[in-house]
């Protein structure tokens, strides 16, 4: 019961924010051509074929549920707690997310646009698989901070697209900050006594895992690859093309 | 009859090319046993199965080698999930839920390996009935959807959004709703398909051609996967022991009419627009513990209570690919996702579509069915091994992969960037208990919803009642109207009180 509460008061919170971005993109709707749209340079358009027509369907309709859960969850006692508490009291749980959140924006954001795959790959999977396979605050925290620095530092250094491709100083500091995570791991583990074997396995498939991938998709799929000129794919596409593709084509 | 002869006599040429090729086998065994690992691995889903794949190929490799692979994935993706649902009582995908009921108990009694091979066989046989469903019926759907229009065509993906919203809430049925119209909402960013007008762009210009299926389809079902499994994970699953797997032909024989029940029922329900292969499962379990003379062993250890939910949500593959292939309405989120490879590859389901297309996926659905059925009877305790390896190493791996994947379709950073905005809300969605299919449904057929509407009225000269002179549209506004107020208390109120009273049982 207490959790159906929980819920509601959740609910609450999402029903506001639904309406008020109801009410922004009905008003952004709105300012879309109605009766006299244009196609081609000729006012030809009417009402009825307006690009407006369906979107204010949408978002009047979205409006009208998004009342009935305010409505929902007020009858069964959402607003009360909400006004209390946002409904969320987990503090492991939250502080949980809020590393793995914070790890998934470095890796994504900060890091894959900027720094080579296979590196940027190999100090994400460190982090996520030591960080979180023994639930202790310490791992995670550390992995964080490992797989964080990195990211503000490339995002800092090169923040605009013409950057992202050339200088190599971020590949060295995720090279660096993701030696120094693996380092710490044993170090930190060996003093609790026997290590896992998950542990002992994280730098093989860390570093295994991208290079097949990566490996897999430029030569076998053929598919376009994140930051083709980063420190290690840069080597790797060289020696294909130079080394290892005579070999078999005959050149 | 004529006209099944000719489609059988089709099928087997298509699939005599397909089982020559030395290239099928090759993609058949890595992407049925790439299937079957997701579905195992708690946490990993079809759909996403169906998706990273998408990723892989993208539109560099040919069509019919692309499809061998999403298929064989999606077959054993379903059947996968049994693995955790009997040997753990965690259901490897939604589809698989049902499972548990009746496997997790047999598997308790040390009849693990019995479930197993019982399962693999319904899984097999009801693979095999949906993909016979998609072969004779597809047919019959084409000729009507010849006269299917604009009109209809907007009330079917109406349908499709409201029915998954509708069947897939596990809390509020309005919470489903409103994740339709949020997908629908995400619809209609970027250019509108019939007078060019940007819409919510904010002047970005990547916003120009929308948000891409694949992206979304990544983030949707793999970030919340991800946060939600990177739990502590020390010492990871422990499997109960199985026995022998292969099943005795008489034991297959005596539950075979429940198998063809089953496999009806999932074929069906895999049919209906954006409801998936769990819903296929618990209904075709229903409807076996209704029907049983005995159903006290239900939920304690059935065989038959196991073979009504495998075989039916195996059977639903086939079953949502009809209207996938008739209508361009995805039957199941796992053919949504199958959806957006076929238009990054330009093929446009619907009435126009390739006969010989039609045929070739029948075949590929055969091959897979009976890949899946070997290695399910043959290598199971591979995939038993696989159930011990904890979350916390593969679901980073499974980051990796998505990334990688979702870069390599659109080949932009920003795709990255949608993936994770979308991945973050539909995990805060998940746990509100909001369902992620009705939104991704929507964002598949929005693009469709907005086209058919407006070309309706443009028909129409703006005149809303073409909506019910036309006797299919008319039917399909009935069908929408009776559903939303199927949902609304008040209403059903009415209808019970205007319904004659039955008289009461039990009294004088």
């Amino acid at each position: 019961m207490d959790d159906k509460v929980g819920l509601r008061a959740r609910d609450f919170w999402t029903s506001l924010i639904l309406i008020a971005l109801s009410v922004t993109f009905l008003w952004q709707t709105s300012l879309l051509p109605f009766y006299d749209a244009k196609a081609a340079g000729v006012n030809s358009a009417q009402w009825f074929n307006s690009a407006a027509i369906v979107p204010f369907g949408i978002f009047g309709l979205l409006l009208l549920l998004a009342i009935s859960l305010l409505t929902i969850s007020i009858r069964d006692g959402g607003a009360t707690r909400a006004l209390r508490s946002i409904g969320i009291n987990d503090r492991v749980e939250l502080r949980r997310i809020a590393l793995l959140s914070l790890i998934l924006i470095a890796y994504i954001v900060g890091l894959v646009p900027r720094v080579d795959f296979v590196l940027a790959s190999g100090l994400t999977l460190t982090a996520l698989t030591y960080g979180f396979h023994s639930g202790r605050t310490v791992p995670m925290a550390l992995s964080a901070a490992f797989a964080c620095l990195p990211a503000v530092f490339a995002v800092a250094a090169h923040p605009f697209p013409d950057e992202w491709a050339k200088p190599h100083d971020d590949d060295a500091i995720t090279l660096a900050a993701w030696i120094g995570l693996t380092v710490s791991m044993f170090a930190i583990e060996s003093r609790r006594g026997a290590i896992d074997r998950v542990i002992k396995a994280t730098p093989l498939v860390a570093l295994m895992a991208p290079l097949i991938l990566v490996i897999g998709m430029a030569f076998g799929f053929r598919q376009n690859v994140p930051n083709r000129t980063g420190l290690v794919f840069a080597q790797i596409e060289y020696h294909y093309y130079v080394t290892l593709r005579p070999l078999w084509s005959g050149d | 009859m004529e006209f099944v002869l000719d489609q059988l006599i089709a099928f087997a040429s298509s699939l005599y090319t397909l089982a020559s090729d030395p290239l099928t086998y090759l993609y058949l065994v890595a992407s049925v046993f790439l299937g079957i690992v997701f579905g195992a691995l708690p946490g990993l889903t079809a759909t996403l199965a169906v998706t990273i794949l998408t990723g892989f190929f993208g539109n560099k490799f040919p069509l019919e080698q692309s499809l061998i692979a999403l298929i064989g994935a999606y077959v054993g993706a379903i059947y996968g999930g049994s693995y955790p649902s009997i040997l753990l009582n965690i259901p490897g995908t939604a589809a698989s839920a049902a499972t548990a009921m009746d496997g997790h108990p047999l598997a308790k009694e040390g009849r693990g390996g019995e479930a197993l091979g019982i399962t693999t066989t319904a899984s097999f046989i009801g693979t095999l009935f949906g993909a016979f469903c998609l072969l004779i019926f597809v047919w019959l759907l084409l000729l009507v959807a010849k006269n299917i229009a604009s009109p209809e065509k907007a009330l079917l993906a109406l349908f499709g959004i409201l029915l998954s919203g509708t069947l897939m809430s596990q809390d509020l049925v309005i919470k489903g709703w409103i994740a339709g119209l949020i997908g629908l909402a995400m619809a209609m960013v970027g250019m509108d398909p019939i007078l060019s007008e940007a819409r919510y762009t904010f002047g970005w210009s990547y916003l120009l051609s929308g948000f891409q299926i694949v992206p979304v389809l990544m983030g949707a079902f793999a970030i919340p996967q991800i946060l939600d499994g990177m739990r502590a994970a020390v010492g990871g699953a422990a499997p109960l022991p199985v026995g022998r797997i292969v099943p005795r032909l008489r034991e297959v024989m005596r539950h075979f009419p429940g198998i063809l029940r089953s496999g009806g029922i999932g074929t069906g329900i895999g049919a209906l627009p954006g409801v998936g292969e769990d819903v296929a499962g618990w209904v075709s379990y229903g409807v076996a513990k209704s029907v049983a003379r005995d159903s006290s062993r239900f939920g304690l250890g059935s065989l038959r209570g196991l073979i009504s939910a495998e075989t039916a949500n195996n059977a639903a593959i086939g079953g949502a690919l009809i209207p996938l292939l008739v209508l361009g309405i995805p039957g199941s989120p796992p053919a949504a996702a199958l959806l957006g490879a076929l238009k990054i590859n330009n093929v446009i389901p619907g009435p126009t579509i390739d006969p010989a297309l039609i045929v070739h996926i029948v075949a590929i659905l055969v091959m897979a069915s009976l890949t899946m059925f070997l290695m399910g009877l043959f290598t199971a305790r591979v995939f038993i091994l696989i159930l011990k390896l904890p979350r916390t190493v593969f679901l980073p791996v499974v980051l990796v992969l998505t990334t990688i994947g979702s870069f390599s379709v659109g080949g932009g950073i920003n795709d990255l960037f949608l993936m994770l905005g979308v991945g973050f809300a539909a995990y805060a969605m998940t746990a509100m208990k909001y369902p992620i299919a009705p939104l991704v449904i929507g964002v598949i057929l929005g693009g469709l919803f907005d086209e058919t509407f407006r070309r309706s009225l443009l028909i129409s000269d703006g005149d809303l009642s073409i909506f019910i002179t036309r006797p299919g549209a008319a039917i399909l506004v009935a069908l929408n109207v009776a559903l939303i107020l199927s949902q609304i208390p008040a209403a059903r109120r009415l209808v019970a009180a205007c319904l004659p009273k039955s008289p009461a049982i039990g009294k004088d």
